[in-house]
């Protein structure tokens, strides 16, 4: 069983063609990735409450599919009309925060209200990291009571500040999906964080699999860890109830 | 649930014939590993590579003649000596130029990012040139958006060609017969096929940039796409063979 806490849904504006949600599942199946939680690009990258209402359509199609809500911390109206009219589905079951798109940097007010929002609903949220950006994730998940985020991409190139985060509060995961692969370093994070908080995550379809599958695998995690890597850890966090 | 054991499993990868983009030495400006040149060759070994085309970081960083000198002495089965050249020294790298193509080398590296170099500075178009006249292959470092124009004419292998910028070494690739890119950062689902289905598949060579970088994500990435297996084998080594003149 693999979990894919970190994908996509939809076309991206570079030189590629992967906006088919039978992409999603072809690329899944190549990596043996059972399930992925998809926010769709045109939510995340331009109109939230069409990109989310599109992706409440395409989670109908596939029972190996479930959604972020894309939240814009600029339009939290839209964001507590789109939880009201399609958490109801049952299909999503967290909430995406992509920081650079919305200029919404991690320790900004409209982040953090964004992250009061998704705790109201009992929701985790993806967040985009980079960088020291992990260290304001943290900051504004020990701010808000109960809140609990993801740290997209652990901070890709910053992922030594992304394993400072994560041991500064409970309630923070990590995901390595980054299409620059450094040798060794999913290997360093596991060895230096607390095993529940490491999370799958591949970017995918924007980035294929191989980039975090291959940095899973160079760590030679115990078979232990790499069930929690894998699936256990983010069966919890989502509260999965899977077979 | 009992534990079923690790699901991250690979046994499907093609062996390696030929990596292009493998380095010894180390960066003193970052982290990361020393380089040492049993290391970087055990995990060569480790991951499937049988050979490497290796160039060293004491010639890109610091002297020319001496780190060529080291990577020279590793020639044999599993290690294709590469030279570096120092584009902040143009004046040198000619004598280098010279110096390496009578020493039988096959290919000189650019470094321009680590030196600092910019893609319209006279010494990128000069240097290139002068190694093409000796017959050598460039391997290139840099931003292919902007490299491609003083390395037009070359036998060029474009080692950091991002997959966000895939589209744009395609249209500069077609009228470049002798342009070609590593697949290190080409790993998103369609990358590879984008290259095979406009420019040819004999326009990528794996590559992994080992120690710096997994290895075994590229290889994943080429044995899990829609390339046939004589496809991956090209890739995987036969490419860069027929371009650097190597019998299998």
């Amino acid at each position: 069983m693999i979990i894919d806490v970190h994908a996509h849904w939809g076309p991206w504006f570079f030189s590629m063609e992967v906006g088919a949600v039978a992409t999603n599942l072809a690329v899944m199946d190549r990596y043996g990735i059972d399930l992925a939680v998809v926010s769709a690009t045109e939510a995340v990258i331009y109109d939230v409450a069409a990109g989310n209402r599109a992706m409440a359509r395409v989670l109908e199609s596939s029972d190996r599919l479930l959604g972020y809500l894309t939240v814009n911390p600029r339009r939290l109206d839209d964001a507590e009309r789109d939880l009201r009219e399609l958490l109801p589905t049952g299909r999503f079951v967290g909430v995406k925060i992509h920081t650079d798109y919305t200029g919404s940097p991690a320790n900004s007010p409209q982040t953090r209200a964004a992250l009061e929002l998704a705790t109201a609903h009992g929701l985790p949220a993806l967040v985009h990291t980079w960088d020291t950006t992990p260290l304001d994730l943290a900051q504004a998940v020990a701010d808000v009571p109960g809140a609990r985020a993801i740290a997209g991409h652990m901070g890709a190139n910053g992922w030594r500040h992304a394993v400072e985060a994560a041991n500064s509060v409970d309630r923070l995961w990590l995901e390595p999906c980054f299409s620059h692969t450094e040798a060794g370093r999913f290997a360093a994070v596991a060895a230096a964080v607390d095993p529940r908080r490491l999370l799958f995550g591949t970017d995918a379809t924007l980035i294929d699999p191989a980039a975090a599958y291959g940095a899973v695998l160079a760590a030679d995690l115990s078979p232990e860890l790499a069930e929690r890597v894998a699936w256990r850890n983010a069966a919890e966090l989502f509260r999965l109830d899977l077979p | 649930m009992p534990v079923t054991g690790n699901p991250f499993v690979a046994d499907d990868l093609a062996p390696v014939t030929l990596d292009i983009d493998v380095l010894v030495g180390r960066y003193a400006d970052r982290p990361g590993p020393t380089g040492e040149p049993a290391a970087v060759t055990a995990m060569l070994a480790a991951n499937g590579v049988e050979r490497a085309a290796v160039a060293s970081l004491r010639a890109a960083l610091f002297d020319v003649r001496s780190g060529n000198d080291e990577v020279a002495a590793l020639a044999g089965p599993g290690v294709l000596p590469v030279g570096g050249l120092d584009l902040r020294d143009p004046l040198g790298a000619e004598r280098e130029v010279a110096r390496l193509a009578e020493r039988g080398f096959r290919a000189v590296r650019l470094f321009p990012d680590e030196q600092r170099v910019e893609p319209d500075f006279p010494s990128v178009r000069h240097v290139a040139r002068r190694a093409t006249e000796a017959g050598l292959v460039i391997l290139t470092g840099g931003d292919v958006r902007r490299f491609w124009r003083p390395l037009c004419g070359a036998t060029v292998v474009f080692l950091d060609t991002h997959f966000y910028h895939l589209g744009d070494f395609v249209v500069a690739a077609r009228d470049e017969p002798g342009f070609h890119t590593s697949t290190r950062l080409l790993n998103s689902p369609d990358a590879l096929e984008t290259v095979a289905a406009h420019l040819g598949v004999e326009r990528l060579l794996y590559g992994s940039r080992t120690p710096f970088y997994e290895p075994v994500v590229p290889r994943l990435r080429l044995a899990r796409g829609g390339l046939g297996p004589s496809a991956v084998a090209a890739v995987a080594g036969g490419n860069a063979r027929r371009i650097l003149g190597l019998a299998k």
